[in-house]
């Protein structure tokens, strides 16, 4: 072969394999097709009710539809704008689901102007709107559910996707309760449920009868929340004794154990476990760089973070109807006899136990 | 000579397998976002500082955008940090003082030292709250971001917050393009690996926040600085304070969309960055403070990114130098360490880096611009090597450092 040839030759297969992955570059260059901003959402703030206030305006096609079925007392059927077929509910007694459910599964679109009370063992496919209370059967699936007034669920029910209730939120025995659960009152878990996002102004777990809850009342100081006061930072394990009262915020790098009775007047932060026995008060927030285990009527009023899971025994108050506060973490156990007034977020798995 | 490149391999080494320890970790780790779940608290009161130095074409999106977020009215001060501005800055921010009675609390600087740490100092005088977050004029926060980067607070450990910053001017040319690239990498993959891994995340001077008691502590603002985020990292750092970083905390910025811009910002970042290195790098390393062993070496290697630059280019010409010599250094082995090094700019651990990010941020087609992404480092490398000699040079004959606002692009607001 000619030695030139060949030169030329190696450059230009050289060249063709540099100038491979710039083709699909300068194709992208011209095309722009992936060029726009990474999508935040200017206006989300996390707010729980997000998918019930959009359900609301959804259902707002049917209101006419809705009124009428409640004055005369009958039901309707159609489809929604996008499709969607719905059942109208006029008289809760008239409610013929043995024709709605095909092999125990409800695929309309359920809105009731009044109360409303489905039967056991079905799978509500679509999502159901009550516009009074809502009471639902045995062993239900719902993709989604929101009541004007109370929502009570039956035993072993699952919620897939949210649920929210202006009323009472009350989940029996059992029940699943997958992504957001909201109530603007009170909402309450039975033994065995299990939780992702809850949100309300109290959430207690456990039966009434059973539970020693905390006072709607706050058991906190008046003053502001203490963000700001002295620190104490200490490099190794720590324990607080019991009954000692610590005024400041109190960082420990190592584990935390704070003894029975103990007051912080701050905020508290362990970067490995964290234990507090029984009666501790904490003024300000709870945080633990991994385990944490809150023992049984303590009271907590900031936010209680650990970040890898989190044990809150019977009698422990976490916040305030004054103060609401959030207690997040990966996972959660939760004692019957527990109250958090505002958010309990468990990211991976959320469980309500018997006492004990 | 030899031993200055087999110094220099090694840092290289160093940094490359610093990359994918970080990109696996992004990719595989347990991730950290203790906060972000914090939705229902008794929120604190709050200042928000609004650094502007002729920002006319800008001020009023962000004054805007804060009046709309979701957080207590009466808990939250916005003070426009009205630096010397020779433009329209000024009525802008009256008018908004007008519609806002008692929410925006302006703050007239017409003298003084340049620079935004130094109009930060004087502005604290305004300052009451505990909690203080930190924007740049050109970004435009979202309803829920101030409730985010508050959050962390809670945590008394915490002594500074940072958000992560979006390109907002993606579109416009190929620089913009690469830059939002960068940022990808630099936040979703190199800020929140260090914050899985308990190192250093570096507080960004904007979409930001500091606790004043901290601030207060370690000497308030660093008005020496070209960098003050990074002096304040630094600075908490030492004095035993966590700076958190949010990667859900998203804040749209507008970046430069001219080389020359760029240059100039990368310059700037690159003297300051070099100058904390000088101030602390050595005091973060063996001196006796709180800092953890992984935050010692994590920290001295962050401080040390900007002067890996000139390094690696005097590392090229060594290689050459060796080359020619027709010194075989260590058998080989070096070579073959160099040839991965520097032939492939760090064994492509960067671009790796990158290429997650994209992925972990769900967009597609933009990873096709990966290989312009050489254009860029080439660009960066120089400017920052250039940063560094004049630097030095400016040391050697006692000139005082230069502060260069980075030019807005936005048209401006009606």
């Amino acid at each position: 072969m000619n030695p030139y040839l060949a030169v030329a030759a190696l450059i230009g297969v050289v060249s063709v394999m540099l100038m491979l992955p710039i083709i699909p570059a300068m194709v992208e260059l011209q095309r722009k097709s992936d060029a726009t901003p990474l999508h935040v959402v200017p206006q989300n703030a996390g707010e729980i009710r997000h998918f019930a206030d959009g359900f609301r305006t959804y259902l707002r096609a049917l209101q006419p539809t809705l009124q009428q079925c409640m004055a005369s007392g009958t039901a309707a059927t159609g489809t929604m704008p996008d499709g969607a077929a719905y059942f109208v509910v006029g008289g809760a007694n008239e409610t013929p689901w043995f024709l709605l459910r095909q092999n125990s599964v409800c695929p309309f679109v359920i809105a009731a102007g009044g109360d409303l009370t489905v039967p056991d063992e079905t799978t509500f496919a679509n999502d159901v709107y009550s516009g009074g209370s809502f009471v639902g059967g045995e062993k239900n699936y719902y993709r989604a559910l929101l009541g004007e007034k109370n929502v009570q669920l039956g035993p072993c029910s699952r919620v897939m996707r949210w649920a929210h209730a202006v009323g009472d939120f009350h989940a029996s025995a059992g029940c699943q309760l997958y992504g957001r659960v909201s109530s603007d009152s009170v909402l309450r878990l039975d033994r065995n449920c299990s939780f992702l996002r809850l949100n309300a102004p109290r959430i207690v777990t456990g039966r009434a009868e059973n539970g020693n809850f905390a006072p709607p009342d706050s058991n906190f100081s008046a003053e502001a929340f203490p963000i700001a006061p002295q620190r104490f930072l200490y490099d190794g394990d720590f324990v607080i004794g019991a009954g000692e009262v610590i005024r400041g915020n109190l960082v420990v790098r190592g584990k935390l154990r704070i003894a029975a009775g103990a007051k912080v007047c701050g905020s508290v932060k362990s970067g490995k476990d964290m234990v507090l026995e029984t009666g501790v008060c904490v003024e300000g927030s709870l945080i633990s760089g991994r385990k944490m285990r809150v023992g049984s009527a303590c009271s907590v009023r900031g936010p209680v973070i650990a970040e890898r899971e989190m044990f809150i025994a019977a009698g422990t108050q976490c916040g305030s109807l004054q103060n609401p506060t959030t207690a997040s973490s990966p996972r959660i156990v939760v004692e019957e006899g527990v109250t958090v007034f505002g958010t309990l977020w468990a990211r991976e798995s959320g469980q309500v136990v018997g006492k004990g | 000579m030899i031993y200055v490149l087999y110094f220099i391999v090694l840092l290289i080494c160093i940094y490359t397998a610093r990359h994918y320890w970080f990109t696996l970790n992004r990719l595989f780790g347990f991730q950290r976002h203790p906060y972000i779940d914090i939705d229902t608290a008794e929120w604190p009161p709050v200042t928000v500082l609004v650094a502007a130095h002729n920002e006319e074409k800008v001020i009023a999106n962000i004054l805007s955008a804060l009046m709309t977020v979701r957080y207590p009215e009466d808990k939250m001060l916005v003070i426009p940090v009205n630096d010397r501005s020779s433009d329209h800055t000024r009525e802008i921010v009256d008018q908004f003082v007008t519609k806002f009675p008692g929410r925006i609390c302006p703050f007239h600087r017409a003298s003084g030292k340049a620079g935004k740490a130094a109009a930060l100092k004087d502005a604290m005088e305004l300052v009451e709250t505990e909690i203080i977050l930190i924007f740049d004029a050109d970004y435009i926060p979202g309803a829920g971001l101030i409730r985010q980067l508050v959050a962390p607070f809670f945590d008394p450990e915490v002594g500074g917050v940072m958000g992560r910053v979006v390109p907002l001017n993606v579109g416009t040319n190929l620089l913009t393009r690469l830059l939002d690239l960068e940022r990808s990498g630099g936040y979703q993959v190199d800020q929140q690996a260090r914050m899985n891994l308990r190192l250093v995340p570096q507080h960004g001077g904007t979409v930001a926040g500091v606790r004043r008691s901290a601030l207060r502590e370690i000497g308030g603002w660093n008005e020496n600085t070209l960098t003050e985020d990074t002096d304040l990292t630094y600075r908490l750092l030492l004095h035993g304070w966590k700076t958190a970083y949010q990667n859900r905390s998203e804040c749209y910025e507008e970046v430069p969309e001219t080389w020359a811009v760029r240059i100039k910002q990368i310059m700037r970042w690159a003297k300051g960055h070099n100058q904390a290195l000088a101030n602390y790098g050595w005091r973060l390393l063996v001196g006796k403070h709180r800092a953890t062993l992984r935050e010692r070496i994590d920290g001295t290697l962050l401080l040390g990114v900007y002067a890996m630059a000139p390094l690696t280019l005097l590392g090229w010409m060594l290689a050459l130098v060796v080359f020619y010599q027709g010194i075989a250094p260590l058998h080989g082995v070096i070579a073959l360490l160099s040839l991965t090094a520097y032939a492939a700019l760090g064994n492509m651990a960067a671009f790796f880096e990158i290429a997650a990010a994209v992925r972990l941020d769900g967009t597609r087609t933009r990873i096709c611009l990966l290989p312009f992404l050489i254009a860029g480092f080439a660009v960066s490398i120089f400017s920052v090597s250039r940063a560094a000699v004049s630097q030095i040079r400016d040391y050697a004959t006692g000139a005082e450092f230069h502060w260069d606002k980075t030019e807005r692009f936005r048209k401006a607001s009606s």
